[in-house]
């Protein structure tokens, strides 16, 4: 028997294929879903026995870890977590260094056991979801906590793709274009699938990793906290706070208003508000006006235009939110479909996936696609695409090499993933060395071959076509590296921090100061004569005091200084935006 | 390799994309690893024979074999300094736009931004315009088909590789012209 596994930023499910049905699995208290929060303390407790201990002991309690898996320090989305770039990210919790992928299989086992007690059989072999925008390192992490469960991991399959299936199943005669709409607790995925008879062929995916529920339940407990004039609080009262959010969110998906109650935070103070629908829509749109980007991507990839969709699935506890019904509405010109259960249908579709692997499930089949571009450096640092994002998987495709130099005795390969032109921007995967014996330019040739398995994982094969020597080379995952290399990592930048910490502050407001002054100055040429002489004096005032700060190298006054002229300049912007529009 | 027996279609210039997605789902439905009698190998070789089939420039050159020389057809010629200009235009208002951090900058580009997108819809109207008459050319193939010279087929072929590469990299300015919005 296979289980399908929706491991999930905030909540995860198991469920299976019985007597030709999916079913999802509850605990002893009758719960379905299990919040991914491992707590390390004397024993290691998982769900809502560690959810309970989150604010009591915030520093042993570890959430969200999905938003961690698979990740690097000094990725652009590791912001606010310190480590030695490059090096993949681990915490510190119960007196341990411990990695994502670790506390992922903690969650795992719990899952496994839940489904064992309740079969009284063992599970071994498993489904388990991710994003569908995962890259191969997040990919690769994810299958190995599985592992670490104890699991067999018989596939990875995109969430979005998962939900797809478990809305098709009852239509599978149907001929349709399908978009998911999948906001999750800390990740967005838009895929967009052609059904035909019981086949499931995505034809474009596009989404962010660093997306979610999260992140707008961090936006209100902002709102909670400025409109009860918080400005610090202890790490426990910061966890109450959010809780508070995400409640708050919810309860403000069916009401108009809700009431905030927070009794005893630090200092015996406490917090009692009303807060209404309208007020938190006003801080998560901003947020929710990204998934736009990522949907016109995916239409634009699979050639379509809105019009052409047949049904907008949501799926993901967020889009429960009016606010999150009518954007997709505005974005695709047609009211959603609601039918999928928002916290349910990706564990569906994983264990639908599970009964097509074992045979149960007949004429169903999933085509998935490889979401990112996967290619090598080449000689000029640029990226080479060798298989194109939106490629159906499992896929294969290679290239010759020969070398540049006479007299060369290898080549260094280096593995991309990713969309951006510029080698280093992309995500490396990982680079190795082909030897190969000194030839005359030209004449030494390696083929290089990227297969993606159908769990959208590389490997990739290097072969000197003149001796035959091959070499398959494991793109390794983040994780293999010791725990004293990590430290030693850590601990020496840490030290760096503090120290460029101001100097950096102060760069990035010069750069800032150096291209507003002449925008200021562009802007008032443009406007010329349609300014008052109060005004354009108002401005060339506060332009100065930003020049002086400069010369000063104080970085408080030159922050200061900023902040007035853009203040002062607002009209300005609104004036040239009008002037465009007519 | 012969892209047209894989999905079993018949060898001819005109192939719609609903035949080609269709012959291809169905079999794919079938050879995909996770059926009971998939084959990774022939899944990954249709996926590779849809492609070619989807692309009507490479469509026509397997049809055609070799070629004896290669084209700049007029039409191209007459077209690229327009294309050109106008995506390298994009390309450095769009950098322009998503470096600028304060809102006066980005109000300064509301204007050129609004021409180039202007610019973008002519330019893709003008490429539209060549890609209709293509397919009508290609419907003249399809019925003289196979009585048809090399060099012809070669011709629309070049023609229509300029076509889906100037579409692809227009809408890709395009698209990211509107999420500047």
């Amino acid at each position: 028997m296979i289980a399908g596994i929706d491991l999930g930023t905030t909540n995860s499910l198991i469920g299976v294929y019985e007597s030709g049905f999916p079913t999802l699995l509850a605990d002893s208290n009758g719960k379905r879903l299990l919040p991914s929060v491992v707590f390390y303390g004397n024993e290691i407790l998982v769900g809502h026995e560690a959810r309970r201990m989150q604010a009591l002991h915030p520093e042993e309690t570890i959430s969200s870890v999905k938003r961690l898996i698979g990740r690097r320090f000094g990725e652009p989305e590791m912001e606010g977590i310190a480590g030695t770039p490059g090096a993949p990210v681990t915490l510190a919790l119960g007196g341990q260094n411990r990695t994502p992928e670790e506390i992922s299989s903690e969650i795992l086992k719990r899952l496994k056991a839940i489904a064992e007690t309740r079969l009284g059989t063992e599970i071994a072999r498993a489904v388990i979801t991710v994003p569908a925008y995962f890259n191969d390192a997040q990919r690769a992490a994810t299958k190995r906590a599985g592992e670490l469960a104890g699991f067999t991991v018989e596939r990875i399959v995109s969430e979005p793709t998962a939900a797809a299936l478990a809305y098709g199943l009852d239509k599978l005669q149907d001929r349709s274009k399908i978009a998911v709409y999948d906001l999750g607790g800390g990740t967005f995925d838009l895929s967009i699938l052609q059904l035909d008879n019981g086949v499931f062929q995505v034809l474009s995916t596009h989404g962010d990793t660093r997306l979610g529920g999260d992140d707008l339940d961090r936006a209100i407990g902002k709102l909670i906290s400025r409109k009860a004039v918080l400005d610090s609080f202890s790490s426990s009262d910061g966890i109450r706070l959010h809780e508070a959010a995400r409640t708050a969110k919810e309860t403000l998906s069916s009401e108009e208003q809700t009431t905030i109650l927070l009794p005893f935070l630090k200092d015996g103070e406490s917090i009692e508000m009303t807060l209404t629908r309208s007020e938190i829509e006003e801080v998560c749109a901003p947020i929710l006006r990204r998934t736009r980007t990522h949907c016109l991507h995916a239409l634009g990839d699979a050639g379509l235009r809105p019009g052409d969709l047949d049904q907008i699935i949501l799926v993901g506890g967020s889009t429960r939110m009016p606010l999150v019904r009518k954007m997709v509405a505005e974005i695709f010109g047609k009211e959603p479909n609601l039918s999928q259960h928002p916290d349910e249908a990706v564990a569906l579709g994983a264990v639908l996936q599970g009964a097509i692997l074992e045979g149960s499930l007949h004429h169903v089949a999933l085509l998935d696609v490889t979401p990112l571009s996967l290619g090598l450096e080449t000689f000029g640092g640029l990226m080479n695409v060798i298989i194109p994002r939106n490629t159906t998987i499992p896929a294969k495709a290679g290239e010759m090499f020969t070398n540049a130099v006479a007299g060369q005795s290898g080549m260094k390969i280096t593995v991309l993933q990713g969309e951006r032109e510029l080698a280093d921007d992309n995500w490396t995967l990982g680079s190795f060395e082909i030897p190969f014996p000194p030839s005359p330019k030209g004449a030494a040739r390696v083929g290089v071959q990227f297969s993606i398995d159908a769990d959208g994982i590389l490997q990739v094969l290097a072969r000197d076509t003149a001796t035959g020597s091959e070499k398959i080379v494991e793109i390794k995952s983040a994780v293999e590296v010791s725990d004293e290399a990590v430290e030693a990592m850590l601990s020496d930048s840490l030290e760096h921090a503090f120290e460029d910490m101001d100097a950096r502050i102060f760069t990035e407001a010069r750069l800032k100061a150096e291209e507003m002054l002449p925008a200021v100055e562009a802007a008032l040429s443009q406007l010329e004569g349609e300014l008052g002489s109060g005004e354009v004096i108002l401005i060339r005032e506060q332009a100065a005091q930003v020049n002086a700060a400069l010369t000063s190298k104080e970085t408080a006054r030159l922050k200061n200084a900023l902040a007035n002229l853009d203040n002062a300049t607002q009209s300005l912007a609104t004036r040239l935006i009008e002037k465009a529009m007519h | 390799m012969d892209p047209f027996s894989i999905l079993g279609l018949p060898r001819r210039p005109l192939l719609s994309e609903e035949e080609i997605g269709s012959a291809y789902r169905k079999l794919a439905g079938t050879l995909h690893p996770d059926q009971a009698e998939g084959d990774t190998e022939r899944f990954r070789e249709l996926g590779e024979a849809a492609a070619i089939l989807r692309d009507p420039a490479r469509r026509l050159r397997e049809l055609a074999g070799t070629a004896s020389s290669s084209n700049l057809p007029s039409q191209a010629a007459a077209l690229f300094p327009q294309i050109a200009a106008v995506l390298q235009q994009a390309d450095t208002l769009i950098e322009k736009n998503s470096v600028a951090s304060n809102a006066l900058s980005k109000a300064l580009l509301s204007a050129p931004l609004k021409s180039l997108s202007f610019d973008l819809r002519a330019s893709l109207l003008a490429v539209g315009t060549w890609r209709n008459s293509l397919e009508k050319e290609l419907i003249r193939l399809n019925a003289a088909w196979p009585g048809i010279d090399q060099d012809a087929m070669h011709l629309v072929a070049d023609s229509f590789a300029y076509v889906t590469r100037w579409e692809r990299e227009l809408k890709e300015r395009e698209l990211a012209l509107a999420c500047t919005e």
